[in-house]
């Protein structure tokens, strides 16, 4: 029988990266994402970054791995973030989230991504659903 | 505040190619074995919709900064299906912003997602001859 969940719970930290010049043009490739700002250092500091900034998207979606691992229970139904704060190349992001509400039919999380900044990378949302619903 | 009309674009015949899905997910930390929920991100780069994005900036003499990204299921992808999206555009003024809103159907036409991104317009002047 599964835990139950419950409004203030925390989901284990995961941590991130960092990620280096061939994980960001690997990103790059497989997304179609092929911004220069993430891929060219020069650019990157023209804009004030000491480094290029991880592709937001990719620190976003670690979310999806981190959810899944703390219950395969539930499925993901909705993920959402804000990009506060650049993550930059060769930094590492620690991923957190806790529980602000919980019921038999649908849990709702907040999430961060932090980096070395004193600002979140990401402020998120998710939602899950217990797998138990899709059978009923 | 809105100013212009929303742009429609599509619908935009899309499909999970299963080598690419399973390599997004590598990148991100899953395992392969489900469609990533972020995956759709990767329709988004499509060219032609790319090309219309740019030329919204540029007419603004900015560059997009994603600002914020969401994704709503009502069912999961599946590796090899095919997918309609049907997009919407906006411009808002105050603070400068394009509104990328995305509807996922199935081939049967039952609405599996909904996808938001949010650019923010950067100005183009003072960040030099760079962007």
């Amino acid at each position: 029988m599964n835990a139950t969940i419950n409004i203030g719970d925390k989901l284990p930290e995961m941590i991130i990266g960092p990620f280096e010049a061939d994980d960001l043009m690997r990103y790059a490739e497989i997304s179609g994402d092929q911004n220069p700002l993430h891929l060219d250092e020069a650019l990157a500091k023209t804009i004030g970054f000491s480094a290029p900034p991880v592709h937001g998207m990719k620190v976003l979606a670690a979310f999806d791995a981190m959810l899944r691992r703390w219950r395969q229970d539930y499925e993901i139904i909705g993920l959402s973030g804000k990009f506060v704060q650049p993550l930059l190349r060769g930094e590492r992001a620690t991923l957190s989230g806790r529980v602000l509400r919980a019921s038999e039919k649908e849990v709702f999380l907040r999430l961060f991504a932090h980096g070395p900044s004193r600002l979140p990378a990401i402020i998120g949302e998710a939602t899950l659903r217990p797998k138990s619903l899709d059978a009923t | 505040m809105p100013t212009d009309p929303p742009i429609v674009f599509g619908p935009l015949r899309v499909h999970v190619d299963p080598v690419r899905a399973k390599a997004y997910a590598r990148e991100t930390g899953g395992d392969g074995q489900t469609v990533p929920l972020a995956y759709p991100a990767v329709w988004l780069t499509d060219p032609t919709l790319a090309t219309l994005l740019n030329d919204l900036c540029a007419a603004q003499a900015a560059i997009p900064v994603h600002e914020s990204q969401s994704f709503h299921y009502d069912q999961p992808l599946h590796h090899g299906e095919n997918y309609d999206i049907h997009i919407e555009i906006r411009r808002e003024e105050t603070p400068p912003r394009l509104i990328i809103e995305a509807t996922v159907l199935n081939m049967h036409k039952t609405q599996v997602a909904k996808i938001d991104a949010m650019l923010r317009l950067v100005p183009r002047a003072g960040l030099g001859a760079a962007v």
